[in-house]
């Protein structure tokens, strides 16, 4: 029923999955993106980390345009996410001073 | 107790900052290992939208924490996603800071200023601050627009350029303002006409701003009048760019050191402490010295390594908090711009 409810307000659905290496990564990537609010506020993210590795978003608008503006902005948000774990990371910075 | 060390992340206007800095608590003492900047410069005659300035930290900012790292061995939004994850990629605590609250404490490690009155001038904020118990008090503010501002929209209005920043290029017209065209001879600037509002402690620069683009389409109908052939009315004065810049900064200078003489005089200080972007305003700086003299003390300002927003003054205040046992929880981590200098409580400092 509440579900229900829910799918009338936000007919709009879009269901993101993006596999990580291992599951540290994807925690991260889950608690770095999920503290800000969702823009624009009509949108409604649901967020959830599983255990294997696997970032899962569902993002739920009024209209597809909302939708594509909210999801966009998940995207850039994660593509900062991941640069960042590439060459950020501890192990990344330690294997480079060990090299050098 | 070793040093501690702290990484700070700035990205609350154009400028993506991100610093190394050390204190130890012993000795009481700090250590710059790096303060690396990136600037977003929009075209001449264009402002910087968030949009596009949030887009540029996310492209810079690997590279610039590679470089600050690499020295020592929304735009905030996305810095801050970005700080979320480096502190759980390197199980390192999270503080938030401040932004105010790293300005004032970047700059009175740099200049040993212990106790003034801070004037906070950038292109966000503009502040007459003291302290007493452990807040940084608000005494006199802008009641519209920042007075960086005010300058940053007179630049877009005469279509100068906005690198290196545009209060710098303001100032260079400024000081043309001195002499000939011929740059050589001397000649007395043309003070014009602009208003003057100060209310009680505060101000407001949004009429000075609409005043100072009415001069300047003036301007350019003499300078169509001109190119047409044609010649001014008998008595009216030719404007100038110059002019224009050096009327501005008279202008708005002297309402912010009216509104800092008045703080200084009721907290009984002599010292006067300038940060934030505008603060690197030589003119300003100068203006605000004659004034402390005049009441027997001095001014404290830093040149645009330090007074420009950059990563260390974030990582000196978080460093200064975590010291006292303050910790932002993650769930916490988010950013405002509701966040005003008053609501900190400054722990670390006793007197």
């Amino acid at each position: 029923m509440a579900a229900a409810m829910e799918t009338d307000q936000f007919p709009c659905v879009l269901t993101v999955q993006v596999p990580f290496p291992t599951a540290r990564l994807a925690s991260v990537a889950l608690q770095s993106l999920q503290v800000d609010k969702e823009l624009p506020p009509a949108s409604d993210a649901n967020t959830t980390g599983d255990q294997d590795k696997t970032l899962h978003v569902e993002y739920r608008a009024t209209t597809n345009r909302m939708l594509r503006v909210a999801v966009n902005s998940f995207m850039e948000s994660l593509n900062l996410v991941i640069e960042v774990m590439e060459h950020l990371d501890a192990d990344v910075l330690a294997a480079e001073a060990h090299s050098t | 107790m070793a040093p501690l060390y702290a990484l700070g992340c700035e990205g609350s206007a154009n400028k993506l900052g991100i610093g190394v800095i050390s204190h130890d608590p012993a000795t009481n003492k700090t250590k710059i290992l790096s303060n690396i900047r990136h600037t977003f410069v929009s075209p001449p005659g264009t402002g910087f939208l968030p949009k596009d300035t949030a887009a540029h930290h996310r492209a810079h900012f690997v590279s610039v924490a590679r470089e600050a790292l690499r020295a020592w061995a929304p735009p905030l939004t996305s810095v801050a996603v970005a700080a979320r994850t480096l502190s759980l990629l390197w199980g390192l605590d999270l503080v938030g800071v401040n932004h105010c609250v790293g300005h004032i404490e970047m700059g009175r490690v740099i200049t040993g200023a212990d106790n003034p009155v801070v004037l906070y001038v950038s292109g966000g904020n503009t502040q007459v601050i003291a302290y007493a118990e452990q807040r940084y008090r608000i005494f006199g503010e802008t009641l519209d627009i920042a007075v960086g501002n005010c300058i940053d929209r007179f630049a877009r209005t005469l279509a100068i350029p906005n690198d290196p920043f545009p209060g710098y290029n303001v100032e260079q017209l400024a000081k043309k303002a001195f002499f000939e065209p011929d740059g050589a001879t001397e000649r007395e600037p043309v003070l014009l006409d602009l208003p003057y509002a100060v209310k009680g402690m505060d101000c407001s620069f949004s009429g000075i701003l609409g005043a100072a683009d009415l001069l300047a389409a003036q301007m350019r109908k003499q300078d169509a009048l001109l190119a047409s052939g044609g010649s001014l009315k008998e008595g009216e004065e030719r404007i100038t760019p110059e002019d224009l810049c050096f009327t501005l900064q008279e202008t708005v200078f002297a309402m912010l050191v009216e509104i800092t003489e008045r703080a200084m005089a009721h907290v009984g200080s002599k010292q006067v402490l300038v940060v934030g972007g505008v603060g690197c305003n030589e003119r300003l700086q100068e203006m605000m010295g004659l004034m402390a003299r005049d009441r027997g003390g001095s001014v404290y300002a830093t040149d645009e390594r330090f007074c420009i927003d950059n990563g260390i003054m974030i990582g000196l205040a978080g460093l200064l908090a975590w010291e006292t046992g303050f910790r932002t929880p993650f769930e916490d981590s988010t950013c405002t711009q509701r966040f005003r200098t008053d609501e900190v409580h400054i722990k670390w400092r006793s007197d």
